[in-house]
């Protein structure tokens, strides 16, 4: 750990398929798209782009090294430029461990290192790949210097410490003091990414991705077969439609199951430890104290089941890291337990029951809200489609339910610093918030909401590297003024008169 | 009660100098609208169209929102908070505790400059708010203030 060490040499292999995965499109395009004429040319281009980045790749693996020195952590890398990082153990935020697919093969993992300084999107510093000895030794240093810290230890004490004993002790009583455990059984996990909605995901991937190819594809030849195809019968073309839909909602499935197996978080003293991950193993280490707020999702089809998922709101990591806006806690939990769990895994969260609602007078704006997109529709459907788009008549009423269904779920609650709004967009969702995390508050008033005495509601607190906020639209005037003044530092209340 | 301070009247006239920018543009494209239909004699539909447009957006972005958005704008430095309110139809007052204040800073345009204003930009961890335009002087001030009361102590984010 100490002497300067390269990475295993799958770090190589590991560098290459990612600039192959980066610049596939390229690549393709260059292969494929030109003239007839010039494949010979093409195909040696494609080798030397191919030659050079894997020589790329094999000299910067030799010039990577890093070791621990002097309580840092040094890497020296750069194949024409060279870096030295080093980076004080004490200055690290967390580290990330990971293990793909290439990793899990070789048995070693990837340590990700973020600083305060890393929110510009990348990581402080990357490992791609070490053994797992080695990234739990660089770990348990990383957690002595934190213990340490409070102690004000001097870095030399801290080298000391580290000797091979006391790790694999800290390492028992880290498990030891894991009281509260959180894990996902596996029918839950089933249920979980069969109510995820994720095939729209899967569906706009491979819109994406036949979009990639709209040069490439011969549409005219296609469209004269289309043509045969469809004079061929209508039931077919469902048919086909229904199966390719069926087969995009499994691939979501499965995706989701692969993505969340074996998810679990554990409570250590002031953090939460999540793993997951079946073909590519994640762990993601979140101090209490880094928690900004908590989001409740119930989408329309777990809320009659009866379970939601509970989101994270956490100011840490990286911008470009999708994992860190949306942090799943439990990603599903009958919501009988919801109250405790949070509680249990999020201390001072209390989930309240009791909300207040809105004035019935405000149910009229939500339903014009939804007018103003039907209405559009509505009439150009029957104009287009007369006589048969007057059927499109029936999305009246229906607005009218879904406008019903919105205004019933909304509702506040203030109870000691805790602020909890619930609101519909398509899902439920219940944000809960601290006083003492909130960045801003603010209330809007539109002309026709005075007039009625309603007011719209934000809190915002941050989440990632931006904002999160929970929003409540037509409240009661009067309740607005109130969670005002709760959020108002200053003693008198501005908001009377 | 309202926050009690206006911004600087002479933000009226710079918010014109800008409609008077923007509507300009407008013209200089009906004009070559114009041009272009007498020399292919187009319909008169597309000139007609351009003359109506641009002649609304001059009444409503010299006219009409810099007044509008003028009376809107309210702001209160209080010690522990500030309090702003603006918006055109809508009327949005956004409270920011002065402990979630990251940092201050005031902005200069060439416009704002030629008029001795500056705009003074608050940002929280994940928020950014803006008064457009204060007296400089007092603008510095403003920024003195927030930053001192600001620095009062230091929560995790």
């Amino acid at each position: 750990m100490f002497e300067p060490k390269r990475l295993h040499p799958v770090a190589v292999l590991s560098s290459i398929l990612q600039t192959l995965k980066e610049a596939i499109i390229p690549l393709v395009v260059l292969l494929f798209l030109g003239g007839s004429s010039g494949k010979g040319i093409q195909l040696i281009i494609f080798s030397v782009i191919c030659f050079f980045l894997i020589v790329f790749s094999v000299l910067s693996w030799i010039r990577l090294t890093y070791w621990v020195e002097n309580g840092e952590l040094r890497i020296e890398s750069g194949v024409f430029v060279r870096k030295k990082r080093y980076i004080r153990f004490e200055r690290i935020h967390s580290i990330d461990v990971s293990e793909g697919i290439l990793q899990r093969i070789f048995g070693l993992a990837q340590l990700k290192v973020e600083t305060a300084g890393s929110n510009g999107g990348k990581p402080e510093a990357e490992l791609t790949a070490i053994t797992k000895r080695e990234s739990n030794e660089i770990i348990s240093i990383f957690n002595e210097v934190k213990k340490a810290g409070k102690r004000k230890l001097e870095s030399d004490c801290v080298n000391e410490a580290v000797t091979g004993k006391e790790l694999t002790k800290v390492e028992e009583t880290d498990i030891d003091s894991a009281s509260v455990v959180f894990k996902q059984t596996f029918p839950q996990l089933f249920l979980m990414a069969a109510t995820s909605g994720g095939v729209g995901v899967v569906l706009s991937g491979a819109v994406a991705f036949l979009a990639q190819f709209d040069e490439l594809i011969p549409f005219k030849k296609i469209s004269a077969e289309a043509e045969r195809f469809i004079q061929s019968g209508i039931l077919l073309i469902i048919l086909t439609v229904f199966l390719l839909f069926i087969l995009a909602y499994l691939v979501a499935t499965a995706r989701i199951v692969l993505i969340y197996a074996y998810f679990t978080v554990k409570k250590v003293e002031e953090e939460l430890i999540i793993s997951r991950g079946l073909l590519e193993k994640r762990q993601l280490t979140i101090p209490l104290k880094k928690i900004q707020g908590i989001r409740i999702a119930e989408n329309l089809i777990r809320q009659p089941l009866g379970y939601a998922s509970v989101y994270l709101e956490y100011a840490g990591g990286s911008a470009s890291d999708k994992d860190t806006v949306n942090t799943l806690l439990f990603p599903l939990v009958k919501k009988e337990q919801l109250k405790e769990k949070i509680n249990q895994f999020v201390p001072g969260y209390e989930l309240q029951t009791e909300l207040k609602g809105l004035p019935k007078r405000s149910y009229v704006r939500y339903f014009f809200r939804q007018l103003f997109i039907i209405i559009p529709i509505v009439v150009a459907t029957s104009w287009i489609l007369w006589p048969w788009g007057l059927v499109s008549f029936v999305l009246i009423p229906l607005a009218a339910i879904w406008a019903y269904l919105k205004f019933r779920e909304v509702g506040w609650n203030i109870s000691g610093n805790q602020l909890q709004l619930r609101t519909r967009i398509v899902s439920k969702q219940t944000y809960i918030f601290q006083k003492n995390r909130l960045q801003v508050f603010d209330r809007r008033v539109s002309y026709f909401q005075s007039r009625k005495q309603l007011s719209t509601i934000a809190a915002t607190v941050k989440s990632g590297a931006g904002p999160r906020e929970g929003k409540v639209v037509d409240l009661e005037q009067k309740d607005a003024e109130f969670m005002n003044d709760w959020f108002s530092y200053s003693e008198f209340k501005k908001s009377e008169g | 009660m309202e926050p009690r301070n206006r911004i600087s009247s002479k933000a009226l006239k710079v918010w014109r100098i800008s409609g008077v920018i923007n509507a300009a543009i407008c013209w200089v494209i009906t004009i070559a609208v114009l041009v272009v239909t007498i020399l292919f004699d187009w319909s008169y539909w597309a000139i007609g169209a351009t003359g109506l447009i641009s002649t609304a957006v001059t009444y409503i972005s010299v006219f009409l929102f810099p007044s509008m958005k003028w009376k809107r704008w309210r702001y209160d430095v209080r010690e522990k908070e500030i309090e702003i309110q603006s918006g055109l139809f809508i009327i949005k007052r956004t409270l920011v505790p002065m402990i979630r204040v990251q940092h201050v800073e005031t902005n200069q345009g060439p416009l704002l400059r030629k008029y001795q204003l500056a705009s003074v930009e608050i940002s929280t961890a994940a928020t950014t708010h803006e008064i457009p335009a204060l007296e400089l002087t007092e603008a510095d001030e403003l920024r003195f203030y927030i930053s001192k009361m600001a620095s009062v102590e230091e929560d995790d984010v």
